[in-house]
């Protein structure tokens, strides 16, 4: 009986080692991809108002060959920063994109579509405008706010969505719509407050809310890239189980997964990566979502295998748009959140003609 | 024989109606046994409740002899394997990929899969002959396919209790008649089946026990036996609420019943 079985099944179906779909060897990928950073580090380091070719840069590091005053002072103290910030905010947006598309099990989640960054940018305005001052053990008052908010806000949205022990996805996207559009533009409010009385803080909250990644000092920069680490470090162990979240939360929970306890640490490391990007970068678009999107159809949706690639290739991303964003227009800048919109926006809507056919929700 | 499942009076209620009352059964290590009620009696809400998913609102369920409430949720996924009416997968899995996911009991957080569970799925996917679409995407298979990936998925749990709700919907007469051999295949494996089903015409020469859930108004929420005993026209006729001359299988029934008689 099994043999009648066995015949009838496989005269619809390829043979048996067939070639493997979708898949590039991902030891050999994330290989390229270190590769890829290293490159575009140096590239974006080298590219900007004041040119600096790429082989002097390599001679300065490796042959111990000095460069002019200036050189170094535009490279260490102007551009290496605001690279390195580019990476840190290219890759915590990826992975808050790759974390919460796998959570709702959906290709369009990403912290801007799903409010966690404008309760981010929210809490970071308030940040920037009362207490730009303020620190606790390292941690900027305004890092701490833009976890905060995000954090909430996605306690929020996440609770609006939820009815009868399910999670309706399309309440939960337009939660995350109507109240990232809230937080957002009630961001643009603070602008109205100046306490340095000459307009600066203003410019400050402007600049940041169109998303120039700027000059972080490098306290701020190592505390976020540290908090990366962590991130990444701690979504770890979560991949294997946002792989089992895919086939639902019922059927998660019936695979002896705590899906709740999965679920708050995944919003929580998500939220963590929203607000280390947007306390660092501002708003930008869009980055959270193509990313990931990109990644998964490079590499198929194994979240363990799309984890490192997905943070390697975020930052890479970023770097190059940021780059482009400071030379398209050189000396002036373009900032790169404006940059991304205008990139993001039409893929954007690519991904949902498509889901459109893929997927009935 | 030794009870694998057992439901000792148990009681649920889905935001404020009762879905299942005083449903008491059990199941024989080894049996297969069918499950059937009308549209919404509660076939799924038994099943799940029969998979540890949803705690009852009173009643005792044991598993083994051990009350449910008292097994660790990997231990019971361990046990028992649910394969649901739909999957429906918002990215491009394989099914190997898919199929893997059934190794989640065995799996601790930071370990990842070792040889035993590749082995269990390389025997989940041959059990359930679906070996050679291992590298297709789920989404892009045949209804007949996904069915038997779904039940190889549960196959990966090493189940002793194999729960399936409907596992013949939407299938065509050569699958569902391929899905009933599975189902006796994994029976002779020694896996115990409990299957929701729809179709009764199925249900007749293909199940040594069958469970009729029965809507409120009876007064007997559960009955149970071989399906001489169960699928009787006058039972059939209650529990479905229909008519007894307006369908050819409860006509077929009774004209069979006439004949015994005589």
């Amino acid at each position: 009986m099994a043999i009648e079985i066995a015949t009838v099944a496989t005269t619809h179906a390829p043979a048996v080692g067939g070639p493997r779909r979708r898949t590039l060897g991902p030891l050999v990928l994330n290989l390229l991809l270190i590769a890829g950073l290293g490159l575009m580090t140096v590239i974006s380091l080298g590219t900007g108002a004041v040119h600096i070719s790429p082989r002097a840069i390599f001679a300065a590091m490796f042959w111990h060959r000095p460069l002019s005053e200036t050189e170094r002072l535009i490279l260490f103290h102007l551009r290496l920063p605001r690279v390195l910030a580019s990476g840190v905010v290219g890759s915590a947006l990826a992975l808050s994109g790759l974390l919460f598309q796998g959570l709702f099990r959906n290709p369009i989640a990403d912290p801007y579509v799903i409010g966690s960054s404008g309760g981010a940018t929210f809490g970071a305005s308030l940040g920037i405008t009362f207490l730009s001052q303020w620190s606790v053990l390292g941690f900027s008052a305004t890092a701490l706010l833009a976890f905060a908010g995000s954090a909430a806000t996605m306690a929020l949205v996440y609770s609006l969505a939820r009815s009868g022990g399910k999670t309706n996805v399309v309440t939960l996207l337009l939660a995350g719509f109507a109240i990232s559009t809230i937080f957002m533009n009630s961001s643009y409010f603070f602008e109205l407050f100046d306490r340095t009385g000459n307009g600066i803080g203003n410019q400050v909250l402007a600049a940041w809310l169109h998303g120039v990644i700027g000059i972080p000092g490098w306290t701020s920069l190592a505390v976020s890239a540290a908090l990366l680490v962590v991130g990444i470090l701690a979504a770890l162990p979560l991949m294997r189980t946002l792989n089992t979240l895919v086939l639902g939360d019922e059927y998660a929970q019936q695979l002896g997964i705590n899906v709740e306890f999965a679920r708050v640490a995944i919003i929580l490391i998500g939220s963590l990566m929203t607000a280390v990007a947007v306390s660092l970068g501002g708003v930008i678009f869009f980055a959270g979502l193509i990313v990931p999107h990109v990644a998964r159809l490079m590499m198929g949706p194994d979240h363990v295998r799309l984890l490192p690639v997905t943070a390697l290739a975020g930052a890479i991303f970023l770097m190059l748009a940021d780059t482009l964003a400071r030379t398209i227009f050189a000396p002036s800048e373009l900032p790169v959140g404006v940059l991304m919109a205008f990139v993001g926006g039409p893929f954007f809507l690519y991904l949902l003609r498509k889901m459109k056919r893929n997927y009935t929700v | 024989m030794s009870s694998l499942l057992r439901l000792d009076d148990v009681h649920f209620d889905y935001q404020g109606n009762s879905v299942l009352r005083q449903t008491t059964f059990q199941l024989e290590e080894g049996s297969c046994s069918a499950l059937i009620g009308t549209n919404g009696v509660g076939k799924t809400t038994l099943l799940r409740i029969a998979a540890g998913v949803l705690r009852p609102v009173s009643g005792q369920i044991r598993l083994r002899e051990r009350p449910m409430e008292t097994i660790p949720i990997k231990e019971v996924a361990r046990t028992v394997a649910l394969v649901p009416q739909q999957l429906e997968l918002p990215f491009a899995f394989t099914v190997q990929q898919v199929v893997e996911q059934g190794r989640t009991p065995y799996i601790g957080m930071l370990r990842g899969p070792g040889r035993s569970d590749r082995i269990a799925v390389d025997r989940a996917l041959d059990l359930a002959d679906v070996s050679s679409l291992r590298d297709r995407v789920f989404n892009e298979l045949s209804g007949g396919e996904r069915q038997r990936v779904k039940i190889a998925l549960g196959l990966a749990q090493q189940p002793r209790l194999l729960l399936l709700d409907e596992p013949t919907q939407n299938l065509d007469i050569g699958r569902q008649v391929e899905l009933i051999d599975l189902l006796h295949f994994l029976r002779d494996e020694g896996i115990t089946i409990l299957a929701s089903m729809h179709d009764l015409h199925l249900v007749d020469k293909n199940f040594s026990t069958v469970l009729l859930l029965s809507p409120k108004e009876m007064n007997q929420p559960l009955v149970s036996g071989t399906p001489e005993q169960i699928l009787k026209p006058s039972l059939l006729e209650r529990a479905f609420q229909c008519p007894p001359d307006r369908h050819p299988l409860l006509i077929e029934r009774a004209e069979l019943y006439r004949k015994e008689a005589r």
